[in-house]
């Protein structure tokens, strides 16, 4: 199921409501942070549709934090399982993607070894308007943009920032 | 009166627009560095590879390999070359597509 099905479905089904689960497969509990920081009154999540639930089997969208611990494959699995079509699969931050632990015999690594990922939030830790933008992004409200991105400039003469 | 009331309780939100319009707050968060490539030879390369912690860089065959989706925003390869490297000042860094993240930077040809 790709995200331009589900948000067709989605939209057909639910209207604009989409429900999340948040999944720590042994994150440093900062990605959790800004995952809780949506639903304070400046982000307001609730505001475009979306809703966090404690159960598997009420979520449309499998939020996932950290490296993927081995010793919590089985758990992911289930979570994943127990979830009703269509769903998606969302890898948060630089753990999720591979940045931070290597595999080995205590983590994975990545979540895709583990779940198949439909969208890959970079950021340690993503900004609550980069988890914003990924989640519209995953639900096709929103264009992806950092496939164009060339992360490179010009030599024009501009102040250099070392800011990064 | 009800205007005045509609325009009272207006005042008060906090909540941003965004995705509708741009965040004012975006332009504070860190983000993963933009590359000179003009002021990147092999060797200054060398060096960001070396001081990349997440191992989000790599040099592959003349080129620069930047994984965006490794990247923790750290800084320390921009502290290493100040002059090569600035910010890109992106946050909207979703990706549907995995090798979406993985740019290859050019580097200098070195005489």
């Amino acid at each position: 199921m790709t995200a331009e099905e589900l948000r067709e479905t989605i939209a057909r089904q639910f209207g604009r409501s989409l429900h999340i689960r948040t999944l720590d497969t042994g994150s440093c509990a900062v990605c959790e942070q800004e995952i809780r920081l949506l639903t304070a009154p400046h982000y307001d999540l609730h505001r475009l549709g979306f809703f966090f639930t404690p159960a598997p089997r009420h979520a449309d969208l499998l939020l996932v934090t950290g490296p993927m611990i081995r010793a919590f494959e089985v758990a992911a699995r289930k979570t994943y399982d127990a979830m009703p079509g269509p769903k998606v699969v969302v890898a948060t931050g630089a753990c999720a993607l591979g940045g931070v632990y290597p595999p080995d015999p205590f983590t994975h690594g990545t979540v895709d070894a583990v779940l198949p990922v439909d969208v890959w939030i970079p950021g340690c830790p993503p900004s609550p308007l980069a988890l914003l933008h990924g989640l519209g992004v995953a639900v096709g409200r929103l264009a992806e943009k950092v496939r164009d991105l060339p992360f490179t400039v010009d030599d024009h003469p501009e102040r250099t920032r070392g800011d990064s | 009166m009800t205007l005045w009331f509609i325009r009272g309780i207006r005042r008060g939100v906090v909540t941003t627009r965004y995705p509708a319009r741009p965040d004012a707050s975006a332009r504070f968060l860190p983000a993963p560095p933009a590359f000179r490539p003009r002021a990147l030879t092999r060797v200054t390369a060398g060096r960001l590879v070396t001081a990349c912690p997440s191992g989000a860089l790599r040099l592959d065959d003349g080129t620069l390999v930047y994984d965006v989706g490794r990247c923790t925003a750290c800084g320390r390869c921009a502290a290493e070359a100040p002059d090569a490297i600035q910010s890109s000042g992106e946050f909207e860094l979703a990706a549907t597509v995995r090798s979406g993240l993985i740019k290859r930077i050019p580097l200098r040809e070195t005489p």
